[in-house]
């Protein structure tokens, strides 16, 4: 029941290119939530193989393993956009105005070099898996059923690709708003204190309820 | 001089060797030279080649079996039904393939020198319900064993199932699986035995090969004298882990089956050889032919691994 | 510089940009990697010409971890029980399941919010997440509440209370992750949370009971259903029990496989082996309130929804979990934790107290922070200290502190620990499950809820302080596996 989207938009360059990125970020959570899905149906094949014909999956736990990467960071961006990884806003919450972005444009600036530090050392683990010489490219492979690992640990790198544009793009909105003190700057997500987050999220559970009523 | 040490666990029968090995080594340097051993603070058990060859720690215990593509030379190792018959030759058999120059420039791709193995008995099945007395009991069998075992086991009709070690006491006495690939200590650690009913003695499926390795730089870098008492110290380090294993695991291994009234199942000669000729040779075969494609002398590590053990038996 | 000192300076770095507002998992994050070109930076004495290898092996160590920690079998169970949230929510089981808890139990004093307390109980069955519970009770249990005079700050906070069973009562998304920091038996936990959950539910009943009866209007009995309208209830809400039940019997069948009658062994059909281990029974039930959903009309745009809420709420706790592991490597790397335990057993104090003051740490601690980024910051630390507290992770239990096992141990502290998370969630300033309360009804603010839920304050300070005095509360159940 996570909140809506609290981010606002209007025609300025950098909400256009806010919007071009969100569809490639809901690509992304979207491929996570069918990947949480495929894990489901994966399971049901396990146990039916195993309990029905007695010839149980192949590689269960390897294909799980392979899977697990893309649902838990193939969308970090778009929770990023959403302004949806948790934080403590005790003092943020009581910031305004260029005081508030100038806290938004350090902590962001924080985050950026966190994910671009990342970004090389999880690039770096790809490499090491990945040799274009060796069959099916692999340097590494799985326990079982000797998957080649490359691509669950390429997912890694690309998540983080994504996420370093999204923090670039919410740097530059930040400073705008910073630079006009703006009250409702576009393309970031605005600091809803937790009340407002919760209503949104009851609105939300509400218009299903009146959904199902209709 | 201090060099980390990245193992994973806790202090067991498995790593005993690694302990001596720092005792040895502190000792004879007067303490100017110490290994800090690491129990899983430093690195995944599945990540430690690649801790490893970025030098954030120094020596580390692995797998091979754990990411056969990271080290395919040393997987001939894991190959099924090898016909070795002790520790004592397990430990002379893998000291003599990692001094292949193969095996060597194999490991070099991570930066990493081979140091000793952690030799490791026969992966004998425990199981639950009426014991198997002839191969065809194996029949539909569901067994939890991974890699070449879990093939080998395919070739009788056994049905292998995957799972992490942590699920597997539960999975046995829920049913999901009727018995378990494991070496003895990691039968009586995970708990395998506590409602199994029985014990094949002499199936000797295969084993896996867990090597410790040295950062190639840091040995390097290493002074003369320091680095001849670290080399120097491996043969008693293993010797104390090869004593440890028989002494303190293999002693409680018997009395543990009894006191459970867990039955020991032999199979006659007959019965193995068939068993081998199902799955042997083609594992073999399967295994040359992928490690050919790899760029390996796969033929040629098979040749020296079988040989040597040709030669001693 | 000691490794050790850099890890206390390290971990206090982070507690100020975790307060100044940073997100909990960068934060974490670049706590870690700093602290680890730190740590490689100091073994070459902080030489100049030395950083920049420094800083490659820390990022390179640091960069493992988001795929390392995150490609496991046992954490594929996160994603999945916030699935089976979703889809019992569109499969219409709660409203299924609070009509038969009213005309079954509604007659007592208080009834109504006795009801919603064990509706809510019973939906914990199926939801892994707190919050979300919360959310969808108060909006088909509060209106019906204030329909016959309750109060709106009581009914309020019955709702945001009862809402935190979801976490004690498996599936639960938080025991996996404790499970997994301390790496522990999921299924165990999962089953060790059974009871405790119930008790709280139970204590909640009684201390709503003990309040209807002791002040006047606080809200009729509801009674006069007849037998017939009971049992009709039952079967719309009986998906629950179905999958419940299919659930345990993955993972735990409770049948024996077979029985001696009279000299001869009469096998069970069903009986003995259970069907699959945890991973595969949270998989099997999400599957059935699929199933469920299909049949209610679930349309493609609410699947999709649901996907991507489920995926969202999985990206917002993984996030966590790989930033606060970048955090515990560097943790391991400095041997804080080895040091914490040590400290700890060194103090003289009596281990039950030393227990306590971290529980009421924990409180404290809880009042400010989430209960995910909570845990996953402090068990790395606390967990190691309270085990060697107890005589260690081998302990017996003829030989601990507590009487109890080391695993056992570790089973008892992490149902505590995790009720004491779930606590905080209805603590002001920061308490989650009042705000979304607050957020469904327009009519009630936050400081109401706040005030609404105190009573509950009381019953959860009753309930921890029985799983403190009666271990055998969490442990009875896992002993029996
Ligand atoms: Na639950
Ligand atoms: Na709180």
């Amino acid at each position: 029941m996570a909140a809506g989207s609290l981010v606002l938009s209007d025609d300025s360059i950098v909400s256009r290119i806010d919007r071009s990125l969100l569809r490639v970020e809901y690509a992304m959570i979207l491929v996570g939530g069918l990947t949480v899905f495929g894990l489901m149906l994966l399971a049901v094949f396990s146990v039916g193989g195993r309990n029905f014909l007695n010839a149980p999956l192949p590689g269960y736990v390897d294909w799980i393993e392979q899977l697990m990467p893309v649902i838990a960071v193939f969308g970090v961006s778009y929770v990023r956009r959403e302004g949806g990884h948790i934080r403590m806003d005790i003092v943020v919450g009581a910031l305004k105005g260029r005081a508030l972005w100038l806290a938004e444009l350090a902590t962001t600036l924080a985050i950026l070099l966190v994910a671009m530090l990342l970004l090389w050392g999880s690039w770096e683990h790809f490499l090491r898996s990945f040799d274009i010489s060796q069959p099916m490219w692999s340097r590494d492979s799985s326990m079982d059923i000797g998957l080649p690992i490359w691509p669950a640990k390429l997912v890694v790198p690309v998540a983080l690709g994504v996420l370093v544009v999204r923090l670039c793009l919410q740097l530059w909105a930040y400073s705008l708003a910073f630079k006009h003190n703006q009250a409702r700057p576009v393309a970031v997500p605005l600091l809803a204190d937790v009340a407002t987050q919760a209503a949104m999220e009851a609105k939300q559970v509400s218009s299903r309820e009146q959904e199902e009523a209709n | 001089t201090e060099w980390s040490v990245s193992l994973w666990g806790q202090r067991r029968a498995f790593t005993e060797h690694v302990e001596r090995l720092a005792e040895l080594v502190s000792e004879r340097t007067n303490g100017e030279f110490t290994l800090n051993i690491s129990y899983g603070g430093l690195s995944s058990n599945r990540e430690n080649l690649d801790g490893i060859s970025i030098g954030a720690f120094e020596m580390a215990q692995f797998c091979a079996g754990y990411h056969a593509d990271k080290n395919p030379s040393i997987t001939v190792l894991e190959l099924p039904f090898l016909g070795v018959t002790s520790l004592e030759q397990e430990s002379d058999l893998s000291m003599a393939l990692y001094q292949h120059p193969a095996v060597v420039a194999d490991l070099a791709r991570w930066n990493a020198t081979l140091l000793m193995p952690s030799p490791l008995p026969q992966y004998n099945l425990v199981g639950v319900g009426d014991a198997p007395a002839t191969l065809a009991d194996f029949d539909g069998l569901t067994v939890r064993a991974t890699g070449g075992i879990g093939a080998a086991m395919e070739t009788v009709g056994a049905v292998p199932t995957s799972m992490s070690a942590t699920e597997v006491r539960q999975a046995m006495d829920s049913g999901v699986v009727r018995a378990v690939s494991f070496a003895p200590h990691a039968h009586m650690s995970f708990g395998t035995i506590e409602n199994a009913t029985w014990w094949t003695t002499n199936l000797n499926p295969g084993t896996v090969n867990c090597p410790v390795v040295v950062n190639s730089d840091a040995l390097v870098d290493l002074s003369d004298e320091h680095r001849e008492v670290l080399l120097g110290a491996v043969d008693e380090a293993l010797d104390h882990y090869l004593s440890f294993y028989e002494e303190q695991t293999m002693a409680a291994w018997g009395p543990a089956l009894e006191e459970r009234g867990i039955a020991q199942v032999s199979f006659g000669d007959a019965e193995l050889s068939a068993f081998r000729a199902a799955a042997a040779d083609p594992a073999a075969t399967a295994w040359i032919q992928q490690n050919t494609a790899r760029g390996l002398p796969a033929q040629e590590l098979y040749d020296f691994v079988t040989g040597l053990i040709a030669e001693s038996n | 510089m000691e490794a050790l000192d850099i890890g206390i300076w390290v971990t206090c770095f982070l507690l100020v940009m975790v307060i100044l507002g940073m997100r909990v998992a960068f934060a974490a994050g670049l706590a870690g990697i700093v602290g680890l070109i730190a740590i490689f930076w100091a073994r070459k004495d902080f030489a100049g010409d030395e950083f920049g290898w420094a800083l490659s092996v820390a990022v390179g160590t640091a960069g493992q971890v988001p795929h390392a920690k995150v490609a496991s079998q046992a954490l594929s169970l996160i994603p999945t029980f916030i699935l089976i949230g979703y889809m019992a929510y569109y499969a219409g089981l709660t409203k299924a399941l609070f009509e038969a808890a009213k005309r079954w139990i509604a007659w007592v004093p208080g009834g109504l919010a006795v009801s919603t307390v064990f509706a809510t109980a019973g939906f914990a069955a199926v939801s892994g997440a707190s919050v979300a519970t919360s959310a969808v009770f108060a909006r088909i249990a509060i209106p019906e509440m204030l329909a016959i005079g309750y109060n709106k700050r009581f009914a309020a906070g019955v709702v945001a209370a009862a809402g935190t069973l979801a976490s004690l009562i498996p599936p639960s998304a938080i025991l996996v992750i404790y499970a997994i920091i301390v790496e522990q038996d999921v299924g165990m936990l999962l089953l060790a949370g059974f009871v405790p959950g119930a008790f709280s539910a139970i204590v909640y009943g009684l201390i709503i009971v003990g309040l209807a009866m002791t002040i006047k209007n606080f809200g009729p009995a509801v009674g006069g259903f007849t037998w017939r309208e009971r049992f009709s209830a039952l079967l719309p809400a009986l998906p629950i029990v179905a999958v419940v039940v299919i659930i345990l019997f993955f993972v735990y069948n409770p049948i024996p496989g077979e029985v001696a009658i009279g000299g001869s062994v009469i096998d069970i059909p069903f009986g003995g082996d259970s069907w699959g281990t945890p991973t595969e029974g949270g998989a099997i039930g999400a599957f059935i309130v699929f199933l469920m959903a299909l049949y209610r009309g679930m349309r493609w745009s609410e699947f999709r929804d649901a996907l991507v809420e489920t995926a969202k709420l999985s990206v917002m706790i993984f996030t966590i979990i790989w930033g606060v592991l970048i955090y515990v490597r560097f943790l391991g790397f400095a041997d804080l934790p080895g040091a914490f335990a040590d400290w700890i057993t060194s103090l003289t104090m009596s281990p039950m107290l030393i227990l306590i003051c971290i529980l009421l740490a924990y409180a404290v601690l809880g009042m400010f922070m989430d209960a995910i980024g909570m845990l996953l910051l402090t068990l790395p630390v606390v967990f190691p200290a309270v085990m060697a507290l107890n005589g260690g992770l081998d302990v017996s239990a003829a030989d601990s502190t507590f009487g109890m096992s080391g695993p056992m141990c570790a089973i008892w502290f992490g149902i505590l620990v995790v009720k004491m998370a779930e606590f905080c969630l209805i603590t002001p300033p920061i308490g989650l499950n009042c705000f979304v309360v607050a957020g469904v009804r327009d009519d009630l603010s936050v400081q109401d809820v706040f005030r609404g839920v105190m009573p509950f304050f009381i019953a959860d300070a009753l309930t921890i302080a029985g799983l403190v005095a009666f271990p055998a509360i969490v442990l009875w159940l896992p002993s029996q596996v």
